[in-house]
């Protein structure tokens, strides 16, 4: 006997969202690095900075530190994100 | 319109009910078990019990803005097993994990694999047959097994916490599958978990934690307070030296071969929060004696406490009649999620 039954997910309902535009180079941009504030990540998001403005052109990197890894970045750090041209958001243990 | 009519969830007709477990199972809605197929006509009941129209907005996931309606939550509800009656305490679990002290979002998604562990207090617990005694951490009753159920498979459908995607546990635990338990408060004299968050002796309330695996103890050998709480206290100092120094919200559970040495004594739930909240707290240089000396530095005599203040210690009476054990449940990642409770019919932020 045929059974209707309800879809249980929450479907496709997603905001939308927009990609930003693409920057055709990286040279003379400012980059920010949101880090998520493990401590191990440090030395790899400096090392990630130096190779971005040796390899890459990058005018300034600058890296901001999420105060709790599991949460979402605090006001202060978007506010800093409006001044950026590109952003790596960035995940490490 | 009636209930049935106002549902929005797109719908699907399948040949029969063996043909509905495979399409839930193939589409990875389930946690492996079968489920109940949550026709319109068994959805809109758990509706109508609780009085919440479909769109009810239950709560918002503060990370990625979804919005959780009383619709979804009943349709994973019954997928769970849960009779309509249950349904009010899975709305209540739900308000309370949405909320953002709880940190919804990180505790699902972290590698450290915490469960919700759900407490529930009040009237509706014998309303619905819930048990707060025997097998009180494990399956223990119909509806402690549902609903704690119901709130994995909502985790799953409506934020896609399942493993590898949103959840990146490397471990988690059993009480991931379910972990709901109703307080003993029959037989004992202290308060209630939720009467303690929330000043209310009457009210129906649930209280959600983000925890680790419960860590199971046992002193038999001893009437006095302090005594039987030095093993908790240790157990806590275990937990700190071998998974996470950070302080937050532990849980203590304590069955009522404990609990009567407690009473013959006089202490209260406070009394015990006192004791254990001076007791729990280890030296940085306890990490040296368990392999991870590397990570001591110059903090060697720094002090850290279980929990920030006494407060933070949940105390809950529950387990079987015999037997001197006891079981203390961490939390999730020291503070990063705060145990939240909430009244059975209230609404947050209406």
């Amino acid at each position: 006997m045929p059974i209707e039954v309800l879809d249980p997910t929450w479907g496709d309902g997603a905001a939308p969202f927009a990609l930003a535009d693409r920057l055709a180079s990286l040279e003379g941009a400012v980059v920010g690095v949101i880090s998520n504030g493990k401590q191990g990540t440090r030395a790899f998001f400096e090392g990630l900075a130096d190779e971005l403005q040796r390899s890459y052109g990058v005018a300034d990197v600058d890296v901001a530190v999420k105060s709790n890894y599991s949460a979402p970045a605090e006001a202060h750090i978007l506010d800093r994100a409006s001044r950026w041209n590109a952003l790596v958001s960035g995940i490490g243990d | 319109m009636s209930i049935i009519e106002a549902l929005q969830s797109p719908r699907h007709v399948l040949d029969d009910a063996v043909a509905a477990q495979e399409f839930f199972h193939s589409r990875g809605w389930t946690d492996g078990l079968p489920v109940v197929p949550p026709t319109p006509e068994v959805v809109a009941a758990c509706l109508e019990w609780a009085g919440l129209p479909p769109d009810h907005l239950v709560g918002i996931e503060p990370v990625r803005q979804r919005q959780v309606t009383a619709e979804k939550l009943a349709i994973n509800a019954v997928m769970a097993g849960c009779l309509p009656m249950h349904f009010p305490v899975v709305v209540t679990a739900l308000t309370a994990m949405l909320q953002e002290p709880f940190l919804l979002h990180g505790a699902t998604a972290s590698t450290g694999g915490c469960a919700v562990l759900l407490v529930v207090n009040g009237p509706i617990r014998q309303e619905i047959g819930m048990s707060g005694t025997f097998n009180a951490l494990g399956p223990s009753d119909r509806a402690s097994t549902c609903i704690g159920r119901a709130v994995r498979l909502v985790l799953g459908n409506l934020f896609e916490v399942r493993p590898g995607e949103i959840d990146r546990s490397t471990f988690g635990h059993p009480g991931k599958i379910s972990w709901c338990i109703a307080e003993d408060e029959e037989n004992t004299p202290w308060s209630s978990v939720s009467e303690e968050r929330i000043g209310d002796p009457y009210a129906s309330a649930v209280t959600a934690m983000a925890a680790m695996a419960p860590r199971q103890l046992m002193n038999e050998w001893t009437t006095i307070p302090e005594e039987i709480l030095d093993t908790f206290a240790a157990e806590i100092r275990a937990n700190m030296t071998h998974y996470s120094i950070w302080p937050g919200n532990y849980a203590i559970v304590v069955p009522p071969q404990l609990r009567e040495h407690f009473d013959a004594a006089g202490w209260s739930k406070a009394d015990i929060r006192q004791y254990v909240f001076e007791q729990a707290r280890i030296h940085r240089r306890d990490w040296a004696a368990v392999g991870k000396g590397s990570v001591v530095g110059d903090k060697g005599d720094r002090e850290y406490p279980a929990l920030p203040d006494p407060d933070h210690l949940i105390v809950i009476a529950a387990g079987g009649p015999a037997g001197g054990f006891g079981a203390v449940i961490p939390p999730w990642l020291g503070h990063k999620s705060r145990a939240v409770t909430v009244p059975v019919g209230a609404c947050v932020d209406c």
